[in-house]
């Protein structure tokens, strides 16, 4: 097990030191270039995971662990949680996990005390995470980022672009939308009136929970008054209806490629019998070349292919 | 026609969804019939009147390595199995995917890890782990001696891979298997498990 904890490498003249896994790259890192006493400001640990592997969500889903974060922080400051950016849907078999792939930035606030003596202050912590694939392995680092202590206000340091982007990924407080919801032995429904104009092809709910949504089931979705109605599985084992909903909801939007909305949500919930809305399909898309080869070996250019959705739709 | 019916299943076909089954708390526990790592065949029912724990295993699972690096796991299996409690741990990893054995390679890790489980059931098809819902390595359940489901969920409450939790940690299997041995309710009944998910 020593082996795969590979320890974190200072980096001499730097601010911030890096360490690695067997599959994951992580830097601790600041918002800002200094730190200005009583001004609360950003760190964060930027995980860059290996091609096929993935990282978790606070909610892990059916399988897997969050980060934990053993800070060693100069007297007088105090960390705040870890702030999670909106996750995916990592789905192995009947397995549903909820994490990260590729890279992410999670932020932490840190509130300094209001006089500090020392020129320059060192954030240090121990952050244990769970790296998975096809398999799972635990990984470790022992980081630290040193900050110069300035009376100013501090100009943003190298990785502000980092926290940008984070916290576009950042559920937000949705304003202009209600949420309702209701839970009964068939589904557990989640009502969504949505601001004027917004419109969604689809949508998933991350439930922060444990045991009140099956996580693998897909969950429904449909237009309902005064916007759209989510629906998930109760989980089979759930112990008693859930109280309140609470997590994170994010639509892919209908324009493309736009970052997608994540919203909080935090709803009580009412007992009834809600039905279950039809699941959207989760068919991947093909790449174009099958489909083009699908229709020129069934002989259809596109007009007979037009025809022949047409002619559907009207049945 | 044949080809456009074949263009209509082709589309379909992604669309196809699957309910996921569970062991439900109060509930019948699912049959099981599988073969042993000695090659023998293992129905569940033949342990009724036993209390019976299922303990969900994959060796290269580093929350399995947690349980059975600290010997936590060995101390549970002989502690009650001694107590006549039949203890069957179930592989349901796939061929070819992490932690897969066959009876052998079961065996010699029994034996290395000084394990004492009844039975070492394989599942490679997996159709046991489904039908109970087994999500993660460890997950355990607990079936009394009329077959009923009493104990679906984690072995703890400390979801980590660090042995040094295991001292502080509550554990749920031993306060439903103490609970129900004595006549009495198990209060916490469902939790959720903690793990590497289980490699289907």
């Amino acid at each position: 097990m020593a082996g795969l904890l590979v320890a974190a490498i200072a980096v001499p003249g730097r601010g911030s030191s890096t360490g690695a896994s067997r599959n994951v790259r992580v830097e601790l890192v600041s918002e800002q270039a200094a730190v200005q006493p009583g001004r609360p400001f950003h760190v964060g640990i930027h995980m860059k995971m290996r091609a096929g592997w993935h990282t978790y969500w606070k909610n892990p889903g059916d399988a897997g662990l969050p980060l934990r974060i053993k800070w060693s922080l100069p007297g007088g400051f105090v960390a705040g949680p870890i702030e999670w950016p909106a996750p995916e849907r990592i789905p192995a078999g009947p397995v549903m996990s909820y994490g990260y792939t590729r890279e992410v930035l999670l932020p932490v606030e840190i509130t300094p005390p209001g006089r500090i003596a020392a020129d320059s202050i060192t954030i240090a912590g121990t952050f244990d995470w769970l790296e998975c694939s096809e398999v799972c392995l635990p990984g470790s680092a022992a980081l630290d980022v040193t900050l110069p202590v300035r009376p100013e206000p501090s100009a943003p340091g190298p990785a502000a672009s980092l926290f940008a982007e984070a916290r576009s990924r950042m559920p937000r407080t949705p304003t202009g939308w209600s949420f309702s919801a209701e839970a009964g032995p068939r589904a557990i429904s989640l009502a969504i009136r949505v601001p004027a104009g917004f419109s969604a092809r689809r949508a998933y709910l991350f439930l922060d929970q444990p045991l009140v949504a099956d996580f693998g089931a897909p969950q429904g979705f449909e237009r309902a008054q005064g916007g759209y109605r989510l629906t998930m599985a109760p989980a089979p084992n759930a112990p008693r209806p859930p109280e309140r909903l609470t997590g994170v909801l994010v639509f892919d939007e209908r324009a493309g490629m736009k970052p997608r909305t994540a919203l909080r949500v935090d709803v009580p919930v009412s007992p009834g019998d809600p039905a279950p809305a039809p699941a959207p399909s989760e068919r991947r898309a093909l790449p174009r070349v099958v489909y083009v080869a699908l229709f020129a070996f069934l002989g259809l250019g596109p007009v007979m292919v037009m025809r022949f959705v047409r002619r559907f739709h009207r049945e | 026609m044949v080809r456009i019916a074949a263009l209509v299943c082709l589309l379909l076909l992604g669309s196809i969804s699957t309910g996921s089954a569970a062991a439900i708390v109060g509930k019948q526990a699912p049959s099981i019939e599988l073969r042993d790592s000695n090659g023998k065949a293992v129905r569940l029912d033949e342990f009724k009147g036993k209390f019976v724990v299922l303990e969900w295993v994959n060796f290269q699972c580093p929350f399995v390595g947690k349980h059975y690096g600290s010997g936590n796991m060995q101390k549970l299996q002989k502690a009650y199995t001694k107590k006549g409690v039949v203890w069957l741990s179930i592989c349901s990893s796939a061929q070819g995917k992490q932690g897969h054995v066959n009876g052998r390679e079961a065996n010699e890790l029994l034996k290395e890890k000084d394990a004492a489980p009844s039975r070492f059931l394989l599942d490679s098809a997996g159709s046991v782990g489904k039908a109970y819902g087994a999500k993660t390595t460890p997950h355990m359940f607990v079936i009394d001696p009329k077959g009923t489901v009493v104990y679906n969920g984690a072995i703890d409450d400390t979801p980590s891979t660090d042995k040094a939790d295991i001292a502080t940690a509550k554990n749920y299997l031993v306060a439903a298997l103490d609970a129900a041995m004595s006549g009495k309710k198990v209060e916490t009944a469902v939790t959720q498990p903690y793990g590497c998910s289980v490699k289907y």
